[in-house]
Formats: C-alpha cells, structure tokens, sequence
C-alpha cells in the first residue's frame, strides 16, 4: 500500500508544481493585504505624516510641547494612573474567580464561568450605562448611604475618577478572569495537593505556588486591561464628564470639536506608543517567566 | 462557592457584583413608570419600551448597525478565509511576518484607527462615510478571522488534505469536501464574534460617522448626554436580550466559553 505521504514526499503529486502551489496562495493573501494596506496602514501612517492641512514637524512639535506642558502631562498622568489602578483592581478580582473556576469540580463552575464571560458580548454602552443608574444623584447607591445614615445627601460619584474606575473594572474584569483561568488551568491541581502535604500552609501554596506558575496568564491579562483601560472612550465619556479628562476624549474633541489636527496626531502617537510600550515590555517579562 | 477560601471567595463576590449588578440596575430601570433614572423605580410600565421601539433615530441607527455588522463580518470572512489558508497551508515564505501583519489591526487603538481613516479617507479623499465605517469594520475583524479559523486550521491534520489530493481530488475538490468542513466550526465562531464585535463598537465608528450613517451605540451615546431618561434603559434591555438569545445560540452549536472566551472546556 502507498501511503499518500509518501507520494508527497517524492515529488509524486507536489513537488513537481510546488511554484504554482505557492503562487495560488499568494493570491489568496492579496485581498485581505488589499484590505490591511487601504483601512490600516496606510491611514494610521497618515496620522505621523500627512494630517489634513497640516506639516509632520507640526505634529511632532506638538508632541514635544504635550510631554512638558503641564496641562497635557497631566492628561497623560491621569490616563495612565486610572489604568494602574484599574489594573491592580483587576487582577485584585479577577485572579481569585479565576482560581476559584479553575479549582471548582462542580457544575456550578461552568455557570459562573459563562457569567464571567457574557459580559463581553454585551454592549459597552449598556454596562456602562448601569453606572449612571447606581451613581447618579438620585442613583441607588447615593440613597443608600442616605438611608443608613451614613451620609446626609448623596455625595458626587458620578463624574468623578472613582466612576471611571468602577466603570473600567466591570468592562475588563472579564478579559483579566479569562486570562488568568487559562494560566491557573495549566497549573496542576496535583501541585497544590503535594504543596499543602509538604505541610505548606492555604496561603502560602497560593502564593509559593499557584501564583508563580500563573506569572504569564497574569501578565497577559495585566496587558489587556492596562491597553484597555488608556484607550477606552466610552467610559470616561459617560462617567467621567468634561472634569475628568483623559487621553481618549481629548484625541476626540481635538478631532472633531476643536479640529486641531496637529493636536490630535499628536495625541493618538501617545496613545499607541503607550500601548505598544507596554504590550512589549510585557511580552518580553512573559517569555523571561516561561524561560526561567 | 468553596468556604475554605474565605478573602479568595470575598474578592470573587465583589468581582461578581461589579460585573453584573450594573446590568441588573439598567433592566430594573427601564420597566419604571416614571421619567427619571431614580432608583427604586416609581412603578411598573412598559411605555419605555414603546418609546424605544417608535423612536425613528434609534430604529434608523439599528438598521445601520445590523447592515454594517453583517457586511463587514461577510467582507472580513470573504477575504480573512483564503488568507488563513494561505497562511496556514502555503507554506509561504514569511509566514511569521505576514500573519503579524494580519494581526496587527488588533495592537493600534480603535480610537486612533478611527481617527487615522476620518484624516486620511474622509477629510482628505472625501470618501463617503458608510464605505469608510464598512472598511474600518472590516479590518477590524479581519484579525478575528484570520486567529479563529486559523485556530480551526492549526488543530486538524493536513494529511488529510494531502490523502484527498494523493487520491486525485481536485485542490478545489479538496478545499470543498475536507478543508472546508474542518474549517466549518471556525468561521461560524468567527461570524458571531465577528458580528458582536462590530454591532458594539464604540471608538472605531465614533469619528466616521455622519448623520446618515450612525450607528446604535453612537447613537444611543449621543442621547444619554442630551437628555437623561428611562428609554435608554429600555434600548438597553432590548439588546441584553438580543445578546442572551446569541449567547444561547453560541451554547448550543459551538460552545459559548470556546467562541467568547477561547477556552476550551
């Protein structure tokens, strides 16, 4: 009997017409390449270079003044604080559910971990509308502290960071569980069992044990929520008001309140340095992890 | 939940209630009777989902984002397809670099994609906004094609297809009775997340709108800034069960946690 790997390996059927082969799929990769090339590259290179009516050494000394004017580092700093913070909020919830699914045997498991998931179908708009709803000031949370005595008005949570944080950390909570269940799953139970039989403590085989071997899932899902968090628009739009400014709702009144494109490239170069920055940085702390 | 654990399981409920009790209080308020965001709600009506139904700039909105989901969830597809095979049967030189290239939409900001096709196509060659949104659509997509179905691709064996081809199928025979059966799966997850992913987008349609072409969560954006009322609530009930209905859909063919999460399970 020939195997049919065999006929490929000699040439039989293959080798003889390989150069067409590949030509075929090259012409397969030309429409999506077509698609790349016209809705991303190229218009994302227009931003450094060619912005409407406006000469690359303006953007670029516009991007000199926002990394020393004091009201453009504070835009900088304050987008970047809220996604450490969230960040840290994050992983802080997020890692536990993901321990707590990746250890559960029940059934209950799967359902908790649909719930965790299904947020990210759902509109942003939607689930951040439901902060409006709790923190606005005749919200749910605001009568509550009234109720209980513990405030006599409702104080201002709407339009304030603690909004935006709260908005941000339900829209990627969900991205850091996902992220850190696949790591805690790769983890073997097994390892946990001979830990706490070494005579390890609860605490101390989470953190000597489960915790290191998550590193890279950890790290991923630091990167996502971070990237996340300093590009979002929707949250600090609705949550944030005109006080609360960040990167993403100045790149979008530069843009189309203002039309100050030189402003406007120079924010968006920001943005993405930031976000490619980080992702790179984190790259290379996972791939050190997983060597080391 | 396991007792055993007390802080882990303290954090997972909080993690819990910041997920999904905000969702909660959105359905909550859209069945009130009154005409404010006061919560309790003041009583029980479904008049918000009558004004949500007859308000013409949300109907037209919703008509817009189904258009623009599907099509450029079929133009990513139709062009994402063919480069996975490529990429992941070609044996082409590069393959690194090129599927990076068709990864990389994924790395840039939406907001800063958006921005960089309002600049270039519509201020500058004044392109129409509805083929703009359909372009910055589909290259958004086009990542999610091109790992989904690759994924499908990477995990079956290609000796089958070389067993079809050594048997004397046609390579058009082959891709039709084996490629495209293994690859079944993927693109249907592909299409769902596909379609989600640009029903919902926010950044990437906010600067290429225009007053014809505007999408629901634009929209519904605009609306919540100018005035502050229960139908918005109710607009928002209405896709929550939209996306529960696909959610279920998901469940039941693919794998929901698979398609949404890419966990496998």
């Amino acid at each position: 009997m020939v195997h049919p790997r065999t006929l490929n390996e000699t040439g039989y059927i293959h080798e003889g017409n390989r150069m067409t082969r590949r030509g075929t799929f090259a012409l397969l990769l030309l429409p999506g390449l077509a698609f790349l090339i016209f809705g991303f590259l190229a218009p994302a290179m227009g931003i450094l270079f060619a912005a409407p009516g406006t000469d690359a050494s303006e953007i670029f000394i516009r991007l000199g003044e926002m990394l020393t004017d004091p009201y453009d580092l504070r835009i900088i700093g304050r987008t970047v604080g809220l996604g450490l913070i969230v960040t840290a909020v994050c992983l802080a919830l997020g890692f536990p559910i993901a321990y707590i699914l990746a250890r559960s045997t029940s059934r209950w498991g799967g359902v908790l971990l649909a719930l965790a998931i299904f947020p990210l179908l759902l509109s942003n708009v939607v689930r951040t509308f439901g902060w409006l709803v709790i923190l606005g000031s005749n919200g749910a949370l605001g009568q509550l502290l009234v109720h209980f005595g513990i405030t006599e008005t409702p104080p201002q949570m709407l339009y304030t960071p603690f909004a935006i944080v709260m908005g941000l950390t339900q829209l990627f909570l969900p991205l850091a569980i996902i992220a850190c269940y696949s790591a805690v799953s790769q983890v073997d139970a097994g390892l946990d069992d001979a830990a706490r039989g070494l005579g390890a403590s609860r605490g101390r085989t989470f953190w000597d044990v489960v915790v290191p071997l998550s590193m890279p899932g950890v790290v991923v899902a630091a990167t996502l929520v971070f990237a996340g968090s300093v590009t979002a628009y929707t949250t600090p739009y609705l949550l944030g008001g005109s006080r609360q400014r960040l990167l993403s709702t100045e790149l979008y009144s530069y843009s189309s309140v203002t039309v100050d494109w030189a402003s406007a490239s120079a924010t968006a170069i920001v943005m993405t340095i930031l976000v490619v920055l980080v992702s790179t940085v984190a790259a290379r702390i996972g791939r050190k992890g997983a060597t080391a | 939940m396991n007792t055993r654990k007390p802080v882990a399981a303290a954090l997972a409920i909080v993690g819990y209630i910041v997920m999904l009790v905000p969702i909660l209080f959105v359905v909550a308020t859209a069945f009130t009777s009154g005409s404010t965001l006061r919560f309790p709600p003041e009583g029980l009506s479904f008049q918000w989902f009558d004004a949500a139904l007859s308000y013409a700039p949300f109907t037209g909105a919703l008509l817009t984002s189904l258009q623009l989901a599907v099509a450029s969830t079929f133009l990513a597809l139709a062009v994402g397809v063919p480069a996975t095979l490529a990429i992941y049967r070609g044996a082409l030189p590069g393959k690194g670099l090129v599927e990076g290239l068709f990864l990389s939409p994924l790395i840039i900001p939406e907001l800063v994609v958006g921005l960089a096709l309002y600049q270039q196509l519509i201020i500058t060659f004044r392109v129409d906004n509805w083929p703009v949104l359909l372009l910055g659509h589909t290259a958004l997509l086009l990542p999610y094609a091109v790992r989904v179905t690759g994924a499908a691709l990477a995990g079956s064996d290609v000796s089958l297809e070389e067993a079809a081809r050594g048997l004397g199928a046609s390579p058009l025979r082959t891709f039709f009775t084996i490629t495209l059966p293994i690859l079944r799966p993927g693109i249907f997850s592909a299409a769902l997340l596909g379609f989600i992913t640009s029903f919902n987008n926010v950044p990437l349609s906010l600067l290429l709108q225009s007053r014809e072409s505007r999408t629901l969560p634009i929209t519904m954006l605009d609306y919540v800034q100018q005035s502050y009322d229960p139908m918005i609530a109710a607009t928002s009930t209405l896709i929550l069960a939209a996306t529960m209905v696909i959610a279920v859909i998901a469940e039941r063919t693919v794998g929901f946690a698979k398609i949404f999460g890419g966990i496998n399970r």
